[in-house]
């Protein structure tokens, strides 16, 4: 009788707890660069992440390999001399989102909130930070943010050959629809 | 006992590592494994690699003269270099089809490669990347002889089956199954069908620069009368030793071989050129693509 209450009392925890866990797999994030000679641009929309919105708790997972370029031979020179995707598959977030406890799923909202942790990509990680904007509507949660990362932070070199042709500094936007 | 340890267990995984938990899942997801070999051939064999969906490629070819045939005096071989040229496109992702031309026998053709298995790792893992290759060749050639030289007798066919495993970043290597079929053969006793098995390797030495190998074996040659010692000999096995440079939108791919004939036919089961007599070929495959359709994914 004990362990049966016991049991159900987990499970109710258990269910709690995942119901203010969201989630997704496809998330987008695309990366945008402008130099001299021509601009690239490439999107991925095989982005998984998880946020609890209890703790503020967040991560995400971006699949090298999931990068579309408009030429292909982009798409396999970025794996296989930039990001080095067979050594380094995933770029990686981890942190925390500052109160995301004040989120209410019930009613539709915008809130601007301060995110903090370690980014992890081509093997190298940086401690970052940045703004985010969460908005809820309908019970859905997106989050959306914008900045800028440098390649050399990563240790991805761009040869001088190519500096006219790739900038350092990449215009990143993550877009996150979570499942609802 | 049995309570403290599921509490505990459940505090593990109240305190869970979200990214652990995203790492995991990805390691699911099937991956496919790309850029097994830098373009769509190794030297004369043809690679697991075909150009991307929407992709057109041109690819221009040459083959010099021979190392022991006034080397020197033909301008290093260049004064008598032998061409191909092709052109083909990928419809899907899994085809490439394509028209090619070299004015050895004057011969054109047109191929088709068909991408039969991918290699992959997670929820659908392949050891090895399978891709057919099938071409048909029509010599054009002028000829003062009795043979009948119909269309039927101009022709000529050649299958690959291309099974490709890249086993780390830098080292891949290919196994090439190849059946060569010549309508017309010079001798009653010569074999119609030549079935060869090609093996070739490349090793990245930076990420733009890489060397390659490859062999191509005949289990029964034809053979063919030496005109240096009157005697007949057997076709010889190709074999070349290659170096890729690429750039943004070249692969350069510079070789030396002992094939002079740049059509397969001719390479696999019709060459007279051996190691040993120095008959050996300085040849270059330059590929450039053009992207006619974007990716879809992109919008």
């Amino acid at each position: 009788m004990k362990k049966t209450a016991l049991t159900i009392a987990l499970t109710a925890l258990v269910i709690n707890l995942s119901a203010q866990k969201l989630s997704t797999r496809s998330g987008k994030v695309k990366f945008f660069s402008d130099a001299k000679i021509e601009n690239i641009e490439a999107v991925n929309k095989q982005v998984s992440s998880v946020m609890d919105l209890a703790s503020g708790k967040f991560a995400f997972l971006v699949p090298i390999r999931g990068f579309v370029f408009e030429k292909a031979l982009m798409q396999e020179h970025f794996n296989e001399n930039y990001l080095e995707s067979d050594q380094y598959p995933n770029a990686t977030f981890k942190g925390r989102i500052a109160n995301t406890e004040a989120i209410k799923l019930n009613k539709n909202g915008e809130y601007q909130l301060k995110l903090k942790g370690k980014m992890k990509m081509h093997g190298v990680e940086n401690p970052f930070s940045e703004e985010v904007t969460l908005t809820v509507k309908d019970e859905q949660v997106h989050l959306h943010s914008q900045f800028y990362l440098k390649a050399s932070d990563y240790q991805v070199e761009i040869p001088a050959g190519k500096k006219d042709n790739i900038n350092n500094r990449l215009e990143v936007t993550v877009n996150i629809d979570y499942d609802k | 006992m049995a309570w403290g340890l599921c509490l505990t267990l459940f505090q593990v995984q109240a305190q869970d590592d979200l990214l652990a938990q995203l790492e995991e899942e990805a390691e699911e997801q099937t991956r496919y494994t790309i850029a097994t070999f830098k373009g769509t051939k190794v030297v004369n064999l043809q690679s697991n690699e075909m150009p991307a969906e929407g992709v057109l490629q041109y690819t221009f070819m040459h083959r010099f003269g021979a190392f022991n045939n006034d080397f020197f005096y033909n301008f290093l071989g260049l004064d008598n270099a032998q061409v191909m040229l092709t052109l083909d496109y990928s419809p899907y992702d899994w085809l490439n089809v394509g028209l090619g031309h070299t004015g050895f026998l004057k011969t054109y053709h047109a191929y088709a490669k068909y991408r039969l298995l991918r290699q992959s790792e997670g929820q659908q893992s392949s050891p090895v990347s399978v891709t057919g290759f099938s071409a048909a060749y029509y010599s054009a050639q002028r000829y003062n002889d009795d043979l009948p030289r119909n269309t039927a007798n101009r022709m000529r066919y050649v299958n690959e089956l291309v099974i490709a495993r890249k086993f780390s970043s830098d080292f891949s290597m290919e196994l090439v199954p190849t059946l060569v079929h010549s309508n017309l053969v010079e001798e009653v006793s010569d074999n119609n069908s030549v079935f060869a098995l090609g093996v070739a390797g490349r090793y990245k030495i930076t990420n733009m620069h890489a060397i390659s190998l490859e062999y191509v074996h005949q289990f029964n040659p034809n053979q063919y009368l030496d005109p240096a010692t009157n005697t007949l000999k057997n076709y010889s096995n190709n074999l070349s030793i290659g170096y890729v440079i690429e750039t943004g939108g070249h692969v350069f791919h510079l070789f030396v071989s002992n094939a002079r004939g740049i059509a397969e036919p001719y390479v696999f089961a019709e060459n007279t050129g051996s190691w040993a007599d120095g008959d050996l070929h300085f040849g270059f495959n330059i590929s450039r693509v053009f992207t006619l359709k974007k990716p879809e994914k992109l919008r």
